[in-house]
């Protein structure tokens, strides 16, 4: 066959409608077995004892089994896993599990105590992010077969709720030691399981990883040899999507879950998804620094009060939008010991000028410093800080906006040299214990330069709360905490950012979980 | 001594020049390593901060243990000099976010993009030197009029604009584009030769998956191309014009030649070399710039790789993308320097 000039020029043509015709009908249609969720990733391994990030815990959870867990949204009560609740002494120093002797690994092989106690090592001895869970804790078999004993330095009632983190996902230890893990001390060296865990997993949970690509897609396939109840779908695809694509992809049902849109988004999506926004665990709040070698009029207490006074919560809640809340205190509202927002600080524009006045500074000025390259669910530090900037205006506060990039305003805060901040704080575990931190001289309370011994009254419930055992008492104990907290302290809470996201109808409606954000194991297709 | 200057000079013009361009590229790398690296350290914010949990960051133990993971515990002349020696034996070092050595994600990232950009980059060049030819011929007429209008929206419309708008319509209302990423959830990719999925795909035979990884570039390519389409076709305008003009091409119709034969063959030719050069700047200009085309379409490239990277500090994984991207613009200006003397047979190289 002779080819012609004119022939070369269509030949372009002729290869896309031959590669068109390569895509079978219904080739981009998706599988009724597998379920597909849309969220930006914050992802960084997938070796449990490293991870410490939201996707993390959102792939791992499903993968990585751990000795206790939360059900749906509850997270002030623990129920069974891979063990049983604990018991713990009357000291709060010694927590007794026992396993659940059905359980095993996805390769059939029963979970032993010394697998828990390999995992809990690994975790303490790789130094990685989690570590600290596990801080001053001893993990040893018990007198009985199945039973795990943690004892730990100092009375730590919180230790069972932070076990439910799947950073301390129980993994097989044979499998993991073959593929050169360690759980020996010095495991931050030796310990080289990390790549091996991003190809394949070594867990108990009801699906295994089949992928881990950090930029593009985690892929979970059902695992066959589930010890516990079967789940619904074949294969689960958490896929890397651009906030912006994710309501078009949930709509067009090329997704089933989006999980990062903004409270503004739901109004388009209502009618053709499940829609929810409810309050998110992270906590937005501002603190004036106590230290008066950072600031003279930030550390005077009768400023701090006036900026507590001038603040109007109320506008910028509706900056954080639908489904924010505002915390009574620091600890978030779905947390045992959380406030009621009343107990909060209500603005008052007269008595915070007569607080600004009793300070005795003339025409206060203070450089207020907030982070300007990422947003908390969709909410700009900058639409805040100009809000409250406004707002101690009318007072007579000149606050002088300083945006800087997370990159460098972690160093200043951390380091406690910002005379005023709007910073957040997000959930270790779900523990009021976790946030003990921002007492005087602990670390949190040293980043507002709030000194050890400054408020001992603070302290004083403080240290009662912290080794109190009695649920209710210790619910009592923080309570009181924080209303000193927010008497005494420089810090003052502003909202919890909203949790938004979509599902699609085809499912039964999806649980908000803190720890995890939603449980993929407990997804189902909507009932007929 | 002579032996060696008369055995240079026994080469042939173009390997002493590929020669020469190398060495030359050698050096100019060397110094993308130290100005990069030295912009690392004078940038403020500690990657310990950036890369730990806030518990982990406050605990000295673990703190030391990263920074000795990384080298980051020692003297700033010693990671550098650490840094070029593990580079002779081609190791860039070990991202502080994917935990992975750099080059491992330079091969997973980089072929991605590289695909993206090469799709883009043909669609382009078919596009804009087809339009700038109609507009010089139909000079100051209505074509010309109307591409000149398309032309200046290509390189004024804001890509990440164009990106939602083309997603918006093409697969949100109409449903004729896939969605987002390289491949359909969950899709099985091709075994892994070049990476580039069109092509693994072409290679192993797999033509559903090539279909589909064809149909995935389509849209992201597009849009990457329409900034390029512009400016080609206004260097293409300019060029034809000048080209027309001259006296060959007058020769050229007084012999009577058709005047398809004409425009391509006596005119576009020697338009081509300001053509090349353009499309040699704009594929660089492509590799470093689709962090938003990527970001928009979930394309796991190397303009997210490079975006994450520098928000979380991680100074190697920075300098791998900086060295790697440095090493395309040379090489892709060696390459026009080439096929500048294939097109232009007064051009000579040596």
């Amino acid at each position: 066959m002779i080819i012609t000039r004119r022939m070369l020029g269509v030949l372009p043509i002729a290869m896309a409608a031959a590669v068109a015709g390569m895509v079978p009908a219904g080739a981009f249609a998706q599988d009724a077995s597998t379920l597909v969720v849309d969220t930006a990733f914050q992802l960084k391994t997938a070796d449990p004892a490293r991870e410490f990030e939201p996707t993390a815990n959102l792939v791992l959870h499903p993968v990585y089994e751990t000795l206790i867990t939360f059900k749906g949204s509850d997270l002030t009560t623990l129920v069974p896993s891979l063990a049983s609740i604990p018991v713990v002494a009357p000291d709060a120093k010694t927590f007794t599990f026992t396993l659940n002797p059905a359980a095993k690994f996805s390769d059939g092989s029963p979970v032993t105590v010394d697998d828990v106690i390999f995992s809990f090592n690994r975790v303490k001895n790789v130094k990685g992010s989690p570590s600290f869970l596990l801080d001053g804790v001893t993990v040893a078999k018990g007198a009985k077969d199945g039973e795990i004993v943690l004892t730990t330095e100092q009375p730590d009632p919180g230790l069972p709720y932070k076990l439910a983190n799947p950073a301390v996902g129980i993994v097989n230890s044979k499998l993991v030691m073959a593929n050169q893990g360690s759980a020996d001390e010095g495991a931050d060296k030796t310990d080289r399981a990390e790549a091996f865990l991003a190809s394949t997993s070594a867990g108990s949970g009801p699906y295994i990883l089949d992928k881990f690509d950090m930029a593009a897609e985690v892929v979970l396939k059902r695992n066959d040899a589930y010890w516990g109840a079967k789940p619904a779908y074949d294969q689960i695809v958490v896929r890397n999507v651009d906030t912006s694509a994710q309501q078009m992809n949930v709509m067009r049902g090329d997704s089933q879950i989006a999980l990062d849109l903004r409270p503004d988004q739901l109004d388009a999506i209502k009618d053709a998804a499940y829609t929810l926004s409810v309050p998110g665990a992270d906590v937005v709040f501002m603190f004036t620094n106590a230290n008066p070698e950072i600031s003279a009029t930030a550390a005077n207490p009768d400023f701090q009060q006036a900026v507590r006074l001038a603040i109007d919560y109320d506008g910028i809640l509706a900056i954080a939008g639908e489904g924010a809340a505002r915390p009574g205190s620091i600890i978030p509202t779905m947390f045992a010991g959380a406030l009621p927002t009343d107990a909060g600080p209500k603005r008052d524009v007269e008595a915070a000028k007569a607080a600004l006045a009793k300070s005795g500074i003339k025409d206060p000025s203070i450089e207020l410093t907030y982070v300007s390259d990422i947003t908390k669910n969709g909410v700009s530090f900058a639409d805040v800080a100009a809000k409250m900037q406004a707002d101690l205006k009318e007072v007579g506060i000149t606050a002088n906006l300083k945006p800087s990039p997370v990159s460098t305003f972690l160093d200043d805060y951390r380091a406690g040299t910002l005379p005023m901040t709007i910073v957040w704080w997000g959930p270790d575990y779900p523990d009021p214990s976790d946030y003990l931190l921002f007492g005087p001289g602990e670390k949190v309370g040293l980043r507002a330069g709030w000194k050890a011994g400054s408020a001992p009254e603070v302290t004083e419930i403080a240290k009662k709360a912290a080794v109190e055992i009695d649920q209710a008492k210790r619910v009592e104990l923080y309570d009181a905490w924080q209303k000193a907290l927010n008497a005494k302290g420089p810090f003052t809470s502003l909202f919890q950012p909203a949790f938004s996201m979509a599902s699609s109808k085809t499912l039964e409606p999806v649980e908000y979980n803190a720890m995890w954000t939603i449980d993929l194991t407990a997804i189902a297709p909507a009932k007929q | 001594m002579s032996f060696l200057r008369s055995a240079w000079y026994a080469l042939p013009n173009l390997v002493r020049f590929v020669i020469r361009r190398l060495f030359v590229g050698l050096l100019l790398c060397l110094g993308i390593t130290l100005v990069s690296f030295a912009l690392t350290q004078v940038v403020p914010g500690d990657p310990v901060s950036a890369n730990l949990g806030d518990r982990a960051a406050s605990d000295p133990e673990i703190v030391a243990a990263f920074r000795a993971r990384y080298g980051l515990d020692k003297p700033v002349p010693q990671q550098y000099l650490l840094y070029l020696e593990r580079l002779v034996h081609g190791d860039l070092g070990e991202s502080q976010q994917t935990k992975r050595p750099v080059t491992t994600d330079l091969a997973q990232y980089l072929p991605a993009t590289i695909e993206l950009a090469t799709a883009a980059m043909i669609l382009a060049l078919v596009l804009g030197i087809t339009l700038g030819v109609v507009a010089a011929i139909g000079r100051d007429r209505w074509p010309d009029q109307v591409i000149r209008v398309i032309s200046l929206a290509g390189v004024s419309i804001p890509t990440f604009w164009l990106a939602l708008v083309t997603f918006y319509i093409f697969f949100f209302k109409l449903g004729i584009a896939p969605g987002v990423g390289r491949l359909n959830p969950g899709g099985k990719a091709p075994p892994s030769i070049t990476n580039m999925f069109t092509i693994d795909a072409l290679l192993s035979g797999q033509w559903t998956t090539l279909g589909i990884a064809a149909s995935h570039l389509v849209l992201p390519a597009t849009v990457l191309a329409i900034y390029t389409v512009g400016s080609i076709t206004r260097f293409t305008r300019a060029a034809m014009l000048e080209s027309l003009s001259q006296d060959y091409v007058r020769a050229a119709r007084a012999k009577g030649l058709p005047e398809r034969t004409v425009i391509l063959r006596h005119a576009l030719r020697p338009a081509l070399a300001a053509i090349v050069t353009v499309a040699g700047m704009a594929f660089g200009r492509m590799l470093s710039g689709t962090v938003l085309v990527e970001s928009v379409f979930s394309w796991p490239g190397i303009g997210q790789y490079a975006y994450k990277s520098a928000l979380a500090l991680d100074l190697r994984a920075i300098m791998g993308v900086s060295l790697v991207v440095a090493a395309i613009y040379i090489l892709v200006n060696m390459a026009v320097d080439i096929i500048y003397a294939l097109i232009d047979p007064r051009i000579r190289l040596g």
